[in-house]
């Protein structure tokens, strides 16, 4: 490997001075990426190891290819900055999807192909420096990889694989929000298998707490299935669900029990967190969350995956299960939202219209809508028992994001940029529709509509999931 | 003198320059086919949903999905107006197509005169206005490079000069040094084809495909990598 790397000279501290742009000063970076692991390292070998960890990274996957095209075709026409929230609001050529994708592609350019390798030569100067790898740090994780822009590209360029591809590198040679890292270790390596360290004798807790609830407020006994061999589906939840969606939890639970499948699922106590934070910025990460899914289906014997109300959890298991569980015989993917209408067109929900007075209005998560995937279903429920219901615009494919998307809503130190800078576009959307329940079938959604709620001004406003709703609704005998 | 120059144009340079811009761009094929190709063997998913990616490409190239939606509608139909002319006008034009039956000894339909004039109006008109919505649009000139803004001069170039080849009453200049002009100009665009982002002429057609692909991970591939990168017994 060390062969195709080119070694860069130390280069010294005015030539950084020089180069380095006014946003990039070491107070700048202390105040703006201190979220970013080894903060510390503002000069050293970061290019170096930027260029093996890229190299490697070039060598063992698919990407090249992709890469190689995106290097050479782009017209640069930024149809991609019509579509993007972010550049929409700030009006900072750095928020130009295509100028971000451009860092990392012409790092791969100069470095990469021989062109740009005989051109590094000639003009001798130092290509990649620290401070561009600081503001590919600071800017693929500005940008919520919604993909919103990938649907107005001429060309076809898939921006949300360039910043999925540029955090990737990024994330091996270290730089990667704390958060991420911190949580991802805990489901992969620690003691708890969950990302947010809540140990099986309290989520047991939760769960008879909740059979209590639904006994108390619907008259019926609902178990939790934990453990139980040859179901036909293993469930995978965000695990924040257990701590702050419990009626997305109860929710689902009586859809099983309105439907007369209470034995067709289970959840595993071994593992049992749907969150999946490789999509974001590791597909090493990516591939051991879903081989320990793939283990627990094998373990109880469970025919699917159902991934709970959970957009990007959804994505990585649906888009990347065929991957890593050997193509034809990966088990099938399912989200919960596709079998709770399955249930209501086979008639087997009874849902209140009287329930829900509110206005009711649909928020689609990125990682469910944009490929189309799901998109129908979940307005269908809502109207079937939601008597003010509206649509936002943009919606479905074109919706836009909560603003937390790509991992970011899990970064607390930048929650002033998510709801003042990302998520501003989608506060004067839920404001335009004057809905009282924004419904978000996703756990980041979530998070961070509540907190675009709470600092512009939307009061009145309650997120919930889907299967919150259907809680209050549903009819059981 | 200025006739030496155009016979040395119309001959051995034309043949050189698409000569060069038919190896360049095969070897452009060639790689990506042979990385598409690759790509797939390892691929852990190997359902590539290749018709709708090729479909996805086709939809930009006809101009009703962009005249749907407001943004951009004038840049990107200028833009449709463009690659008409610039497609048309050097494949089809009688005197075009005359040269190639001469060259490669094939010929094909030809453009009626007054449609080629008019395409040829059209494309110059429609490249300005190209340079122009860049230049007006701040997200577009901001990431513009050099060559965003030459092509489009580079390719205004042989096409008033051929108008006025055609039309040498209207030219204001010599009729052989326009000529000249003309045919130099297209034979250093030619050249540049596989060197610039004109590329996309071909690369155009698999950048989709080659998307689909790049999230086609081959399974292992994470801890190969950290391997590579002697991170093997290291945590997250």
């Amino acid at each position: 490997m060390e062969a195709e790397i080119r070694t860069l000279p130390e280069v010294s501290q005015d030539v950084l001075a020089s180069l380095r742009p006014p946003s990039l000063t070491p107070e700048k970076i202390q105040e703006r990426l201190s979220y970013i692991i080894e903060k510390d390292r503002v000069v050293g070998d970061l290019p170096r190891r930027f260029l093996e960890a890229f190299a490697a990274v070039l060598k063992h996957t698919n990407y090249r290819q992709v890469i190689d095209n995106y290097a050479r075709i782009p017209a640069r026409c930024a149809n991609c900055a019509c579509a993007c929230q972010i550049y929409q609001q700030t009006h900072d050529p750095k928020d130009v999807p295509c100028y971000r994708s451009n860092l990392l592609l012409e790092v791969y350019r100069r470095h990469f192909t021989l062109r740009g390798i005989v051109e590094g030569h000639l003009s001798g100067a130092p290509f990649l420096t620290d401070d561009l790898i600081l503001e590919m740090a600071e800017t693929y994780y500005h940008c919520t990889a919604c993909r919103r822009c990938t649907l107005e590209c001429p060309l076809g360029i898939d921006h949300g694989l360039v910043t999925h591809l540029a955090r990737y590198v990024l994330s091996e040679i270290g730089l990667v929000p704390r958060a991420l890292v911190i949580s991802t270790r805990e489901q992969l390596e620690g003691q708890t298998r969950n990302t947010s360290a809540i140990p099986w004798p309290a989520i047991a807790d939760t769960l008879e707490f909740l059979e209590e609830e639904i006994k108390d407020d619907k008259g019926v006994d609902v178990k939790f299935p934990v453990d139980q061999p040859g179901r036909e589906f293993i469930f995978f939840a965000p695990v924040s669900d257990y701590l702050m969606e419990a009626e997305t939890l109860m929710g689902i639970a009586v859809v099983f029990y309105a439907t007369g499948a209470m034995d067709s699922w289970t959840i595993s106590t071994e593992f049992l967190d749907g969150i999946n934070y490789g999509l974001f910025y590791s597909d090493w990460i990516l591939e051991r969350c879903l081989r320990e899914e793939l283990e627990q289906l094998r373990r109880l014997e469970a025919r699917k995956i159902l991934i709970g109300e959970c957009g990007h959890a959804s994505r990585s298991a649906k888009a990347f299960m065929r991957t890593f569980g050997g193509g034809e015989k990966a088990p099938p993917v399912v989200n919960i939202m596709e079998y709770t209408y399955r249930a209501l067109k086979e008639g087997k929900l009874r849902l209140d219209p009287d329930v829900i007075s509110e206005r009711v209005t649909y928020h689609d998560p990125c990682n469910l809508a944009r490929t189309g995937w799901i998109i129908d279903e979940p307005r269908e429920i809502l109207r079937s028992f939601c008597r003010d219901y509206v649509e936002m615009e943009p919606r479905g494919q074109w919706n836009l994001c909560c603003g937390g998307g790509g991992g970011t809503v899990s970064v607390d130190e930048i929650r002033p940029y998510r709801t003042g800078v990302t998520g501003v576009k989608k506060a004067e959307q839920i404001r335009a529709t004057g809905a009282h329940y924004v419904v978000a079938p996703c756990a980041n959604c979530k998070k961070q509509l509540r907190e675009v709620c709470e600092d512009n001004g939307l009061d009145d406003v309650e997120v919930v999931g889907l299967h919150d709703l259907i809680y209050k609704a549903i009819v059981l005998e | 003198m200025l006739e030496s120059w155009i016979e040395l144009a119309r001959g051995p340079l034309l043949r050189l320059a698409l000569l060069a811009m038919a190896v360049g761009l095969l070897r452009q094929v060639l790689l990506q086919v042979w990385e598409i190709s690759w790509a797939f063997h390892r691929a852990g998913d190997q359902v590539v949903p290749w018709r709708v990616a090729l479909r996805r490409n086709l939809e930009w190239l006809l101009p009703w999905r962009y005249l749907q939606r407001k943004e951009r509608r004038a840049y990107n139909f200028t833009s449709f107006l463009f690659h008409v002319g610039v497609i048309a006008v050097p494949l089809f034009l009688a005197g075009h197509v005359a040269i190639w039956n001469q060259e490669l000894g094939l010929s094909w339909w030809t453009l009626p005169p007054a449609v080629a004039d008019w395409l040829t109006a059209i494309t110059v008109v429609a490249a300005l206005g190209l340079l122009l919505g860049r230049m007006v649009n701040s997200a577009s000139r901001v990431i513009s490079k050099f060559q965003d803004w030459a092509l489009p001069v580079l390719c205004i170039l042989p096409f008033v000069t051929g108008f006025w080849v055609a039309h040498p009453l209207w030219s204001p200049f010599d009729a052989q040094v326009v000529y000249l002009v003309h045919l130099l100009s297209a034979e250093l665009l030619l050249i540049l084809v596989p060197f610039s982002k004109l590329v996309h002429m071909v690369l155009f057609w698999v950048s989709q495909t080659s998307s689909e692909l790049g999230w086609r991970f081959p399974p292992g591939s994470g801890e190969r990598v950290r391997v590579t990168l002697g991170k093997e017994t290291e945590g997250i």
